[in-house]
């Protein structure tokens, strides 16, 4: 399916699958906590410490955190899925998002490093993040989810191609 | 005590003897060989630290001033209530020593130099700090005098390069002329001007053509017809209303700090912008300015990644804009990157073509004229804009015709909003990267905004809400002409002969 977005005519490249899991790992346990912070109010009204907190709010705070924290994990598939690249002969194109969807385009000529970075989950799976830093701010092309090969392979080609056609700022 | 140096280049060492030799003969600037070094001015850390200084003596000071004054009228005898004087005497001799020897020390351990190729500043006692700065990099230099430094006939060198850290390198403080010359030479070498290696000297101050000066008039009508005038009617209105739903006059006195906060403000404003003047010369665009802070900023061609135009509602009737400009380094100071990136605070819009046409030389248009002007106040397709579908009125009910964007040789134009109006224009060799966005609305419209990443800076280019079609052919459009423009673009060394073929 060609999100309606990117530009027509280009094979995008997708990140690896299992960049799922990772996110699941990594924002269940954020979500787990928000959960457990969630349910403070009713496991005190329970236990009788907090007596006059009313019973709903309670109920609702806990099953709308709840609620929230799901649909945030039932849409990483999705968004993962929405995450890819594409090389062009003069630029490399980064798309993402399902809601708010964003097509980049950073050329090589203005990239001033290549960042690749791996956390720990993503080291347990095999994959490599790789950002790219242009003298603008604004620029926030991350790649996350790449295999580790490949981020190899991007920033050595990022990084040959950048000096081929590098231009002052 | 053995120097400290970076590493140098051999021609470095090489070609700043050359310039020893021949300055032996003539006077002027010449380029440092590697390990000759030089101090900024012995006042420097007081002028620098006066503030730390007069806060530490109120601080302490006031109380021990006043047990000591209450000493001295009870004949110098043992006073319960306070410290007795000597020891009020020992502790203000102590702080004199103290600071005396921080300021020597922080005075003696800092130190500088140009070579031909880079700019050297080492400074710190205790963690030592070395940077180092490539002069051909340069992206803009600044003369600043605080108050206090003109009273001395000081001033401080900034040295913007994109390739150093987050702020700019500092020469904290030189004397005036001295700050000058190694300004003039420093933009010498930069601009890759051939200096005579017999004759370094004719690395001349670049001679300046005057181009505007906005009389005090001017700058006070502006100061008055903005935001803060603004607050000042809402809290007037707010005071009175106040007032009669108490009726005592003392509630007036709740509003005394904001009254002066706004006074404040209308002061800064006016100070700041105060004896603005432009000049050209082929160093680039010289702009001073500052009523008690003086400051000359030099922006050599092509350094210059955005400009933004702005026109407020109340600056309507009168017909003046304000213009800023995105320069690498001066968005990432965040001290004093307000008043830095104003290139013009109030002009008409002769004016603002003007320092257009200093800023982009080459407009890219056959009509430059009527095309920024459409920019700047127009509506609809006139002069070539494409601005946002029928259907983007659901959003922009008001705007739709004015979001819009146009491109012409050498730079795009983007423009939006009907009160605030703003027009931003990049040329095409300083676009960064690229982007496209869509929301949930704007997909169910088949709307896209189209962004345009710039160095950091007042001025971010956007064009709101397109026909998603239209988004993409500006899109891959101009990925493409970005491209085609760094190919041929100027070298970053603008007075040497183009040896840039690719």
């Amino acid at each position: 399916m060609r999100e309606p977005i990117s530009p027509a005519g280009l094979e995008f490249r997708h990140v690896s699958p299992k960049l799922v899991t990772v996110r699941l790992l990594e924002r269940g346990l954020g979500s787990l906590l928000t959960v457990a912070v969630a349910s403070l109010p009713l496991v005190l009204r329970l236990a009788g410490v907090w007596g006059g907190f009313p019973g709903w709010l309670a109920w609702a705070i806990l099953l709308l955190t709840l609620l929230i924290m799901l649909w945030r994990l039932a849409l990483i598939p999705r968004q993962v899925r929405a995450i890819g690249y594409a090389e062009r002969d003069d630029d490399l194109l980064i798309r993402g998002g399902i809601f708010f969807q964003r097509v980049m385009v950073v050329p090589y000529g203005r990239m001033q490093y290549v960042d690749v970075s791996v956390g720990p989950v993503e080291r347990l799976f095999g994959l490599s993040s790789i950002k790219l830093h242009t003298a603008s701010a604004s620029t926030n092309a991350l790649l996350a989810g790449l295999p580790t090969a490949e981020a190899a392979r991007l920033r050595e080609q990022l990084s040959a191609r950048g000096e081929a056609k590098l231009a002052g700022l | 005590m053995s120097v400290v140096s970076g590493p140098a280049a051999p021609n470095d060492d090489a070609q700043g003897r050359t310039a020893g030799l021949a300055f032996a003969q003539g006077t002027g600037f010449r380029t440092d060989s590697v390990d000759e070094w030089h101090r900024v001015h012995p006042v420097s850390p007081l002028v620098r630290g006066w503030l730390a200084v007069v806060a530490l003596i109120f601080l302490f000071g006031r109380n021990s001033f006043d047990d000591l004054l209450a000493s001295i009228r009870s004949g110098g005898r043992h006073n319960p209530a306070g410290a007795p004087a000597w020891l009020i005497l020992l502790f203000l001799g102590a702080a004199v020593v103290v600071f005396g020897i921080y300021f020597f020390l922080s005075w003696y351990y800092t130190r500088y130099q140009v070579t031909n190729d880079h700019v050297r500043v080492n400074s710190g006692v205790v963690f030592r700090r070395q940077r180092q700065a490539r002069i051909d990099r340069v992206q803009a230099i600044d003369v600043v005098q605080p108050l206090l430094a003109r009273i001395f006939a000081l001033a401080e060198l900034k040295f913007e390069v994109a390739d150093a850290g987050k702020s700019a390198m500092k020469l904290s403080f030189l004397r005036l002329d001295e700050a000058q010359r190694l300004r003039a030479a420093i933009l010498a070498r930069a601009s890759g001007m051939s200096v005579d290696p017999c004759r370094p000297s004719a690395a001349p101050q670049a001679p300046e053509r005057a181009v505007l000066a906005l009389t005090p008039g001017r700058i006070a009508g502006a100061t008055l017809l903005s935001g803060i005038s603004v607050a000042a009617l809402a809290l007037a209105a707010a005071a009175i209303g106040a007032l009669y739903a108490t009726g005592s006059p003392s509630i007036l006195a709740v509003f005394l700090p904001l009254a002066l906060a706004v006074a404040a403000a209308y002061w800064k404003a006016f100070t700041i912008d105060c004896n603005f003047r432009i000049a050209q010369s082929p160093d680039g665009v010289r702009l001073r300015y500052g009523m008690l802070d003086t400051r000359a900023q030099t922006i050599p061609p092509g350094r210059v990644q955005a400009v933004g135009i702005t026109q407020s509602p109340w600056w309507r009737p009168a017909g003046w804009y304000r213009v800023h400009i995105n320069v690498a380094g001066y968005g990432s100071d965040h001290r004093d990157s307000g008043p830095r990136t104003v290139v013009l605070p109030v002009g008409t819009e002769a004016e603002v073509m003007t320092i257009l046409g200093l800023i982009f030389p080459d407009p890219g248009t056959a009509d430059p004229l009527g095309v920024f002007r459409a920019g700047l106040r127009g509506k609809g397709t006139a002069h070539g804009f494409v601005h946002s579908p029928p259907r983007a009125r659901l959003l922009d009910p008001l705007a739709w015709r004015r979001n819009g964007y146009r491109f012409t040789d050498t730079a795009l134009l983007c423009r939006h909003g009907v009160f605030f109006r703003r027009l931003q224009v990049v040329p095409h060799e300083r676009t960064q990267s690229l982007s496209l966005f869509q929301g949930p609305l704007m997909r169910r419209l088949h709307l896209v905004n189209f962004e345009l990443h710039s160095t950091a800076g007042p001025v971010r280019p956007v064009v709101r809400h397109l026909d998603t079609a239209t988004a993409h052919e500006l899109f891959t459009g101009q990925a493409a002409r970005a491209a085609t423009a760094r190919r041929i673009g100027r070298p970053d060394r603008w007075l040497e002969e183009s040896n840039h073929e690719h």
